[in-house]
């Protein structure tokens, strides 16, 4: 797992819990404000409040796609393909949403009503803002045509959060048959454990202080005694 | 995988895309009945409560009804007499909005006039304008009282303070006594029937004084108790019913109206 596909996942989060508690888009004014929220628009005149739901689900849907797929399917470069017109997608869905606002909702900026013997117009001044989730949402798609061009490889490291489960994880590449064992992994005859900050190397007769590369190395080269098949390397195919 | 990844990105993409499009598309058919309209119920308007036509000058009164929950303050504006033709920016005095008007010849015709105007304010907080236009009678106020008063052998003397739009004709006077406050109390003199005195008074604001000589010469129905005040009482009543007549340009309106007046003389009482 690359951590610039696990960027795109947090932004994609990030994006859609923003939104719960702050607005993506509003129109704010004294009684007059129009307020773009998960769940469709807040449109609130003086006393009265309606919610209108449009678009907006799918906006939300296609920004957790966005982030998500890049996850679940690993294997091929299209992922990050498809991962960024979700993102393209979950921003024109936004547009096409306040675009409804602009068609639906119009809103000159007053009311007129009319009166017994005349009528009453009131001024309602309003100024629209974009909200934080919004820009994130641009983060969101813009990171995604990145990591499309570049393969998410633009940062050249990857997660490790463990090294035994890094030593597993090349195992698990190389399809090299291994086991997880108390505090390490067991491959053939060898075990390798972690202590604190260092790597042991145990095998029959000995212990063995190591890095992580010498116990990759040493653990490829115990699973290299079974049968090989063809490993799989994350986004590597065309 | 077997399937060609790029086969299945394309499918998703048609996919994704194609739901898209329906949405917005749907979106844009149920819009119509998806969206809510709203107007203001129970908005304030402005009713023309009273216009009153004095010497000083015509003043429009105009009330502010809230009949819902939504206040409104008034702060300025403007009126206009439809009939006159004036125009004139209304004062707003702890909530009551009253335009104040130069006392014109027209506005001595009409029995009412229409009133229109825009009172600016806020509602709620928020700018608003409340337009109306109301016909509204006139009130003209005339008003006439006694000034002062002296008697002193057997001639009364009343000042009257006239202030009247028009020119009046005050006179005559029916059944007028002036009497001692106490108890009991003395009449010093009563009349009984008409006195045919009048005295003109130009529109305006002024006085004048009816110089009425009671005895001996007002006839039988006269009682006269004394030419002077009464010795002993410093406290008096005077009961002046009397007729008044308004010199309208449409015509004459005559009517009847009983002033009074109590004074002291001398100083005690």
């Amino acid at each position: 797992m690359r951590v610039e596909a696990l960027l795109q996942f947090a932004l994609a989060i990030a994006y859609v819990v923003l939104w719960v508690f702050m607005l993506a888009w509003s129109i704010s004014g004294a009684n007059y404000s129009i307020s773009l929220t998960p769940w469709g628009y807040a449109v609130r005149f003086f006393s009265e409040t309606h919610v209108i739901p449009p678009t907006v689900y799918a906006v939300w849907l296609f920004a957790i796609d966005a982030g998500l797929l890049p996850l679940v399917w690993r294997r091929s470069r299209y992922s990050l393909y498809l991962a960024t017109l979700f993102s393209v997608l979950s921003l024109s869905m936004l547009m096409d949403t306040i675009l409804f606002q602009q068609r639906y909702l119009q809103f000159h900026g007053y009311t007129i009503a009319p009166t017994p013997n005349g009528y009453i117009y009131v001024s309602l001044p309003a100024k629209p803002t974009l909200g934080i989730p919004t820009y994130i949402l641009l983060a969101l798609t813009i990171l995604s045509i990145f990591n499309m061009i570049t393969r998410a490889r633009w940062l050249g490291t990857r997660v490790i959060e463990d090294p035994i489960v890094a030593v597993e994880r090349v195992l698990k590449v190389l399809h090299i048959e291994c086991s997880r064992i108390e505090g390490g992994v067991k491959v053939g005859g060898i075990k390798i454990i972690r202590r604190d900050d260092s790597l042991l190397l145990v095998n029959d007769h000995r212990i063995d202080e190591v890095d992580l590369g010498t116990a990759i190395t040493e653990a490829v080269k115990v699973g290299l005694k079974q049968p090989v098949s063809v490993g799989v390397v994350d986004y590597g195919e065309d | 995988m077997a399937t060609n990844p790029f086969k299945i990105t394309l499918l998703i993409s048609i996919l994704s895309i194609a739901i898209a499009l329906t949405l917005i598309w749907g979106t844009a058919q149920t819009a119509p009945n998806l969206i809510r309209y709203s107007t203001l119920s129970n908005a304030p308007y402005i009713k023309v409560e009273s216009i009153n036509v004095t010497t000083n000058g015509v003043y429009i009164r105009l009330a502010l009804i809230n009949n819902g929950s939504l206040a409104f303050k008034p702060t300025g504006g403007w009126v206009e007499v439809v009939e006159t033709g004036q125009v004139v920016n209304v004062t707003v005095i702890n909530g009551t909005v009253i335009a104040k008007l130069p006392l014109t010849p027209q506005w001595m015709g009409p029995a009412s006039v229409g009133v229109k105007g825009i009172v600016s304010g806020t509602l709620n907080g928020s700018r608003a304008y409340i337009a109306f236009f109301d016909v509204v009678p006139i009130h003209v106020i005339n008003t006439i009282g006694i000034a002062d008063v002296s008697y002193a052998d057997c001639v009364l003397s009343v000042t009257l303070s006239v202030d009247t739009v028009v020119p009046v004709v005050i006179g005559p006077i029916i059944n007028m006594s002036l009497f001692t406050v106490s108890t009991p109390g003395y009449y010093v003199f009563e009349t009984i029937g008409i006195i045919n005195t009048t005295i003109y008074a130009s529109a305006g604001s002024h006085n004048v004084t009816l110089t009425i000589r009671v005895s001996p010469a007002l006839g039988r129905y006269t009682y006269v108790y004394s030419c002077n005040y009464l010795s002993g009482f410093s406290k008096y009543t005077l009961w002046l019913p009397i007729g008044v007549t308004y010199m309208y340009p449409t015509g004459n309106v005559t009517s009847y109206t009983l002033l009074t007046k109590t004074f002291v003389v001398g100083g005690g009482s």
